[in-house]
């Protein structure tokens, strides 16, 4: 998650592409928007909410925003679902899902030898009693300078462990819910910019203080 | 040239004759497409705008003097000059009034309502008590180190 303040803010940009959606990141079912066409020089862009709200909640709302130009921000206004954007700041949920991001695919390949698979070793290195030496009955054990280890990491092991969907599930909308309630959450209209120029994007993030890394999904 | 076709001479030998009399023409064919392709980008570069960013602005905002009448009339103008005396109470549900009506202050005051508040604003009055509290841009350490100090008191950034 992020840390408030100057230090790395962490905006995420929606884009409602709509029709021509290529889901990289399939948040949540969000519906594609509707641009209601109506009076004035620029047809403001609202979306209503496609999956039914429950009576007692009322949406959240947003900016929707531009991409095309420095200052256009306010291209229209976007009704977010409430059991999505506003449910419950479950942290206990979002931190089960954030540490199991970076578990569930980690593979420690660390392995060390036992005393029986370090090499030599079979034979006892003086008899039991009368070389006034400590008695031991190979060279590789592990009190040994050169022996095995006795409890170390053995072969690859797997830290692989799967959430429950729904719990997965509820740590997106979490974590959705957290960045709209920061203000970090941006709706943008369509991810096209007017130049190939990739300062473009960081001067546009610096103007619009999104912060200092910026998160585009594509829906 | 016509190739050797001689069963003799190894196959190395055969293709290194054979490429020998079109190498040119194989050649210079690639520097052409090249030079199509270079004027292209070229001509694409020059056809997209420079857009120049402008300058950044602060997150300052002090509320102006004349807030009250300033938000009056834009909400006459939004709504209709239907409303009246109760222009406070003018409700903000249709989401295009809402958006028409929040957009014109945005533009006109410097100063938008964030996403995490726009679903409270649901009276003209919540905006305009939104609008009157002034936003400060600066830190408390900040405000700290520009205030009048004691001599003993220092203030030093230390991450």
């Amino acid at each position: 998650t992020k840390v408030g303040g100057r230090a790395s803010s962490f905006t995420v940009v929606h884009g409602l592409q709509g029709l021509n959606a290529l889901a990289e990141e399939a948040v949540h079912p969000v519906a594609k928007p509707e641009a209601v066409v109506s009076a004035g020089p620029q047809a403001p862009v609202l979306r209503r909410c496609e999956l039914p709200v429950p009576a007692t909640r009322r949406p959240v709302q947003a900016w929707v925003e531009s991409l095309r130009g420095y200052q256009q921000e306010r291209v229209g206004l976007a009704e977010l679902h409430p059991d999505v954007f506003s449910t419950a700041p479950r942290m206990d949920i979002l931190h089960q899902v954030a540490i199991w991001q970076k578990n569930f695919k980690r593979i420690s390949y660390a392995k060390t030898k036992t005393r029986a698979e370090v090499k030599g070793g079979g034979r006892k290195p003086w008899p039991q009693k009368g070389s006034g030496r400590s008695r031991h009955g190979s060279i590789r054990s592990p009190i040994w300078r050169g022996g095995g280890i006795a409890h170390g990491p053995r072969g690859p092991t797997s830290y692989y462990y799967m959430l429950p969907m729904k719990v997965r599930v509820q740590g997106l909308k979490v974590a959705l819910t957290v960045k709209l309630a920061q203000d970090y959450l941006h709706i943008v209209d369509s991810l096209e910019l007017p130049t190939s120029d990739p300062q473009y994007l960081t001067e546009l993030a610096r103007y619009r203080h999104w912060g200092d890394s910026v998160l585009l999904v594509d829906l | 040239m016509a190739a050797l076709s001689v069963s003799g001479v190894t196959r190395r030998g055969l293709t290194w004759i054979v490429l020998g009399a079109p190498r040119r023409e194989f050649w210079s064919r690639f520097r052409k497409e090249k030079t199509l392709v270079v004027a292209e980008t070229v001509e694409e570069a020059k056809k997209e705008p420079i857009l120049v960013c402008p300058p950044l602005r602060s997150r300052t905002y002090i509320p102006p003097e004349d807030l009250q009448s300033r938000l009056e009339s834009c909400v006459k103008e939004i709504f209709g000059s239907s409303v009246g005396n109760s222009w406070q109470d003018v409700s903000l549900e249709d989401g295009l009034l809402k958006f028409s009506f929040l957009a014109r202050l945005a533009d006109d005051l410097g100063h938008a309502v964030p996403n995490s508040r726009l679903h409270q604003m649901c009276r003209v009055r919540d905006v305009l008590d939104f609008y009157n509290v002034p936003i400060r841009d600066q830190s408390k350490f900040d405000e700290l180190t520009a205030s009048n100090l004691p001599p003993n008191v220092k203030i030093t950034w230390g991450y």
